[in-house]
């Protein structure tokens, strides 16, 4: 890239691109250290238990085992972001099949497995949870006895089964007086697994001080480093968090997986300990996508205008509360949709079941909603007879609109969103689409979204080394998403300098400021912010040592570009960033480095708007908007739905890098679609029918569109970092959502059910 | 027990059991980790390694059964044309995110574009169908193959 | 042999006498299924009996008769790209091409494959539709058994303790088509229901084979079907009733693929498909 041309808005390829493509990436599996001895779990055979005692002689007596722990060996430490209810290892009781209920380190993967499974564990089954429905009838087993005392980030009153309620009110009931039209619904989505390619996994290394460093598979150094100390009982500052290159995370690596475990084996042995999950293992214990069962209703008067709605969840949440109760607010924050209504009600009730737990996952709740929503919006302008897309026009948030409960919306294009889907996909003709072959049907139809990109806090150091370049650190973990790059770039705008010349330090938590995570599609904005003003102290200290040296008042002096700085409207009058931190290093104030930390302030509700009970994110972030057009074919013979085209746009404020921007599109497209047409956790009573990439199926090239066409739009976010926001997960939203509403157009049915398997879609065409 | 395997060209002694695997010898003895462990079970493509010229599974393939076959890694294709217009295709069109498939998927390709140099889009989305990616929804891995290929050309 | 356990002979016989002779030995062809049930913990063999050294196990070899013997060793790749199995045999090439994936299909072997017997992979119907024969060998010598016989429940073979499979035998391809239907969740997958289907043509009329995978114990066919079809090939009437045949024929269980009711639903409505497509493929000849 040459000096001048400009960082910000570049298609560049991945900072770290080179070591991918050669195969030198290391990944958490690929990290060896000297000594380092293997781990292995042991999951619990039944979905709800007592534990009564365990026998660990046969594990300890295979060859090269050093430690065996079990839930005995463990202090009673809690851990969990919005409920702390979940020990390192089951302890007392197990709750869900799979869950870890011992742990072995030895010299090799293959001792510690066949140990793992030589320690014998008696239990006392009890009756296993397996519905949301079955954890609220009244004579239900209870699955946390203590869930009343367990510390809550927020508390609603959980009792018996019952973790967490939510409500949200805005608006007028009698508003559905004034509807001419009103459609309900009971709809139900499926849990799904994220599949990130790389399992979780983590390496734990102990010092002779009891110090440990744990590298592991995450999405937030930091929230790695909470919850082990948490769980271990462990003072934060004893623990060292580092992230290698993670193998996309999805929600999946948010939250803990087995790190607490590692490093108990590591302090246990006093050795480096490494803990890969099988593919198995990673599906059965780590965390999925919520299943949701909705009650949804819609009003609108007979001109298409949106009036009035209410969604009413029940959020299976398994067996820990993880990131549940922030999933069930949000997908209820999110439940109107892009749109105006006069009265929108939406409240839900999160329950804890002997599955494992569901916790974030690209969308954290709005796919779900979404799925149910707009397809209501098709429906009503299927019985008014209008373009859908024009009801949603009709009623969709304009710029200075405010979100359902009084949230800001900073930047809207909305609307540019859908003119641009329209135009590019041509919508205006989608009625004369032929399908391809005989015995298919082919329909083309639309959905609408927003979503946040925010979110607590994050902080930014940059510092200027002494030849001038400068090294960027923000405790941001890339899974794969390319927020390194985006920061690089921001970085290298701000500052005016060539983009080698910026670099981004690795996570680590002793060197690294707090960054809350690499979720809620946040990075970009939240972090992108910090780094624009961490660089603008960076601006501030060379601007004043660049006016001492050219005897000038620093308001005079401009960034060029370069990695220069001199005085406005005297091209010969500069120094370089070489020579400034020369002098700050050796002579004059000590070394450049610029910092800045944030944390999200503006409120979600304003509450002369709304009541809200129990909503867990009280300052939430900027909205970003997407509307998606698909075109589809249904083959008659079978079911079977193929997606030919699809068209994604996304107001993402600024694109800091379109060809990162496109990937985040494109990707979640086809998460997305996985998760409408296919996929589906399936349980064979208490136990994971299809834990295995052979049962469980996603996508392949030859199951994905090649035709995924990612329209950018930009309405800069006033103060996003160059206008941006966030793009990670508004992609995927309303993918179901808009297929099914194209099968119901080619089909005349509606489905209420995900996926929408050949099986699904065949019986509804021949109503069996 | 010693097994001598021939790796990247070269013959290398390696120790393995009964069960261990291509890819546990190839990550754990060798340090060889371009090749990863996705799945375990040939379904997530991101081992593949060519044996023989042809890309084929390192977690399906047990070491034992693999003397005296020609094994190559992505790391011994770094001096590979072909490989060097995939590499820098890949970097280029975007095709790579996390990074984790993107071993195995340069494999497939690799060896796609040996026996195919022109491909037809539909051609190479078969040619990918046993390499998984969570990331990219494919639509860059294909375009940074087809951009290769053109690459190739006179 | 270095690694203890671990044999490679170089001679059929050498196979069937040491897998007689070693306790909790198992035969390894591609290695895509037993290795994957060694990885996952549900196969733990004692020893292993590689096939990889046997020369005669590897390709397709034209017979006297017009036929093809295609060795146990021999790779889907290349049975799905030996454009020798025309005619009524292209059934087999076509189920080789759908066998997952473009790498697996380099590993996989059509020994190991029939061997582990899965009723939703593909060769099974392929090979009951094409007509083909098993060739099993033990120590005691070979014997061969018709692919409609050799497929006996879930992943039950006709072979016996200490018998492997060592080929396929392919009557001569008879003008006219061979195709092969699979539906399944994703692109590779094994399959929900599948339709295997071969149909001569000569002068004096057509015949036809057809059998359905994935939807029963073994592969599923029906006198009456292939009798309807062969006699009223261009009938709808025929093919739809030939359809309800095999529905009746197969014994579906509820998979994490699909329900059983899903799938005798779907089977009438594949075999149409088929017989339309291979009337078509006729036509065009």
């Amino acid at each position: 890239m040459s000096a001048t041309a400009k960082a910000v808005g570049a298609a560049l390829p991945r900072a770290e691109v080179r070591e991918k493509v050669e195969g030198r990436a290391q990944y958490i599996a690929d990290l060896y250290r000297p000594g380092m001895l293997h781990g292995a779990v042991l999951g619990s055979p039944h979905a709800h238990a007592r534990i009564k005692r365990y026998d660990t002689s046969e594990a300890l007596a295979v060859p090269g085992v050093h430690a065996v722990l079990t839930g005995d060996d463990f202090g009673d430490h809690r851990m969990g972001a919005f409920v702390k209810d979940e020990h390192a290892i089951a302890k007392g009781k197990v709750r869900y099949v799979g869950e870890p209920v011992a742990a072995v380190a030895a010299e090799t993967e293959a001792a510690a497995k066949l140990a793992a499974r030589l320690v014998s564990v008696e239990y006392e089954e009890l009756p296993a949870i397996l519905s949301p429905e079955a954890a609220l009838a009244p004579d239900a087993a209870i699955i946390h006895e203590d869930v009343a005392s367990y510390f809550k980030v927020f508390d609603t009153g959980s009792t018996a089964n019952v973790c967490s309620r939510t409500s949200l009110t805005e608006g007028d009931a009698a508003a559905w007086d004034r509807c001419d039209v009103i459609v309900e619904g009971r709809f139900a989505t499926q849990p799904q697994a994220h599949v990130s390619l790389e399992p979780c996994g983590a390496l734990a290394e102990p010092d002779a001080t009891g110090r440990v460093t744990l590298w592991s598979a995450n999405q937030s150094v930091f929230r790695v480093q909470a919850n082990v100390s948490e769980s271990l009982g462990l003072p934060m500052a004893q623990l060292r968090c580092l992230t290698p290159r993670v193998g996309a995370g999805f929600g999946n690596k948010m939250e803990p997986h087995i790190q607490p475990i590692a490093v108990k084996l590591a302090l246990a042995t006093g050795r480096p300990v490494k803990l890969i999950l099988t593919r198995e293992e990673d599906f059965e214990i780590v965390r999925a996508r919520h299943p949701f069962k909705l009650r949804v209703r819609t009003g609108a008067l007979k001109d298409g205008t949106l009036v009035a709605r209410e969604v009413e969840v029940l959020l299976d949440g398994g067996a820990y509360a993880d990131d549940s109760p922030g999933v069930l607010g949000y997908s209820l924050f999110m439940s109107p949709g892009p749109y105006r209504f006069r009265y929108m009600k939406a409240s839900g009730t999160l329950v804890y079941t002997n599955k494992l737990r569901f916790g974030a996952f690209r969308g954290f709740g709005n796919p779900q909603v979404s799925f149910a929503g707009e397809q209501q919006i098709d429906e009503i302008a299927a019985r008014l007879g209008l373009d859908p897309l024009a009801v949603r026009e009709k009623s969709m948030l304009r710029p200075g609109d405010k979100w359902f409960g009084g949230a800001e919306v900073g930047s809207n294009g909305l609307e540019e969103c859908i003119a641009r889907v329209k135009a590019a996909s041509g919508w205006a003709k989608r009625a004369e689409l032929e399908p391809s072959a005989p015995g298919r049907k082919r329909a083309m139809a639309a959905a609408c979204t927003a979503h946040i990109s925010g979110l607590l806090a994050t902080g930014a150091i940059v510092r200027m080394l002494e030849d001038g370049s400068i090294v960027l650190n923000t405790g941001a973990v890339d899974i794969g998403q390319g927020s390194d790059t985006a920061l690089t770039q921001i970085c290298a705008e701000a500052l005016k300098v060539p983009i080698e010349r910026v670099r981004l330090a690795s996570p680590d938590t002793d060197g690294s400021p707090y960054n809350w995570g690499t979720t809620a599609s946040r990075v970009t904005y939240t972090t992108g912010r910090a780094v624009v003003a961490a660089a603008l102290e960076v601006e501030k200290q060379i601007k004043q040592h660049a006016s001492e040296m050219l005897e000038c008042d620093a308001a005079d002096l401009e960034l060029r570009p370069g990695g220069r700085v001199g005085i406005v409207g005297v091209p010969d009058k500069a120094v370089s960033f070489f020579e400034v931190s020369a002098r700050a290093h050796w002579a004059r104030g000590g070394p450049i480095i610029g910092h800045n930390s944030l944390v999200f302030e503006k409120p979600s509700v304003d509450p002369k708007r709304a009541i809200a009970v129990g909503l867990p994110f009280p300052q939430i972030g900027a909205f970003a908007f997407g509307a998606l057009v698909v075109d589809i074919e249904i083959d008659e013979t079978t079911g079977k739905i193929e997606v030919k085209r699809a068209w994604s746009a996304a107001d993402v404020g600024r694109a800091i890098n379109p060809l990162a921007v496109e990937g985040q599109l494109e990707g979640a497209f086809v998460q997305g679609m996985g998760l409408a047409l296919n996929e589906e956790m399936v349980w064979d009573g208490p136990r994971l029918a299809n834990p295995t990439l052979m049962d469980y199926k996603v996508p392949t090239t030859l199951d994905s569109p090649h035709e995924i066409h990612s329209i950018i739009v930009e309405a800069p976010e006033p103060d996003g970092p160059f206008g941006a926001k966030g793009v990670g997960e508004i992609g995927i939203n309303v993918v179901p959502a808009a297929i099914a509403n194209a099968a119901a157009i080619a089909l005349g049915k509606r489905f209420n059910a995900l996926p929408l398997t050949p099986e699904r879609v065949l019986r509804a065409m021949l109503g069996k | 027990m010693t097994l001598a395997l021939s790796i990247n060209g070269r013959i290398r002694q390696v120790q393995a059991g009964l069960s261990d695997t291509l890819l546990t010898v190839l990550r754990d003895q060798l340090l060889l980790t371009a090749a990863k462990r996705g799945c375990n079970q040939g379904v997530c493509g991101a081992c593949t390694v060519l044996i023989d010229g042809r890309p084929q599974r390192a977690c399906l393939s047990l070491a034992a059964n693999c003397e005296g076959a020609a094994i190559t890694t992505l790391e011994g294709l770094q001096r590979d044309a072909s490989m060097a217009r995939l590499q820098k295709a890949f970097a280029a069109t975007g095709a790579v995110q996390c990074g984790f498939c993107t071993p195995g998927v340069l494999v497939s390709a690799h060896a796609l574009l040996s026996h195919n140099a022109d491909p037809r889009t539909d051609e190479i989305r078969a040619g990918l169908s046993g390499n998984l990616c969570r990331c990219s929804g494919y639509r860059k891995i294909v375009d940074a193959v087809a951009e290769a290929a053109k690459e190739a050309k006179p | 042999m270095s690694v203890p356990g671990f044999h490679r002979p170089k001679s059929v016989e050498d196979a069937a006498r040491l897998l007689a002779e070693t306790d909790g030995a198992r035969c390894l062809s591609g290695g895509a299924t037993l290795v994957a049930m060694m990885n996952a913990s549900l196969a733990e063999p004692k020893a292993i009996v590689s096939l990889a050294g046997i020369p005669e196990l590897a390709g397709i070899a034209e017979l006297a008769n017009g036929g093809f013997r295609i060795g146990a060793m021999t790779r889907h790749a290349a049975t799905a790209g030996d454009a020798r199995l025309a005619g009524t045999l292209a059934v087999l090439r076509d189920a080789a091409r759908q066998i997952a994936n473009p790498v697996v299909r380099n590993m996989g072997t059509i020994g190991g494959s029939i061997g582990f017997a899965d009723p939703a992979a593909d060769y099974p119907p392929a090979l009951v539709a094409a007509n083909a024969e098993v060739e099993i060998a033990n120590a005691a010598g070979r014997r061969r058994v018709a692919a409609r016989d050799f497929f006996v429940d879930w992943y039950t073979t006709a072979c016996g303790p200490g018998e492997f499979v060592t080929g396929v035998y392919l009557p001569p391809p008879r003008p006219g088509a061979g195709l092969y239907k699979k539906l399944a969740r994703v692109s590779g997958d094994f399959a929900i229901a599948s339709v295997a289907l071969s149909a001569a043509k000569d002068a004096n009329g057509v015949s036809i084979r057809i059998a359905v995978g994935g939807c029963g114990p073994r592969p599923i066919r029906a006198d009456a079907a292939d009798a309807l079809l062969s006699a009223k090939f261009g009938d709808a009437a025929a093919a739809a009733a030939a359809g309800e045949a095999l529905a009746a024929a197969a014994d579906p269980v509820d998979d994490v693929r699909a329900s059983a009711e899903y799938r005798r639903l779907v089977i009438p409505r594949l075999v149409a498909e088929t017989v339309a497509h291979a009337r078509a493929a006729l036509e065009a000849r």
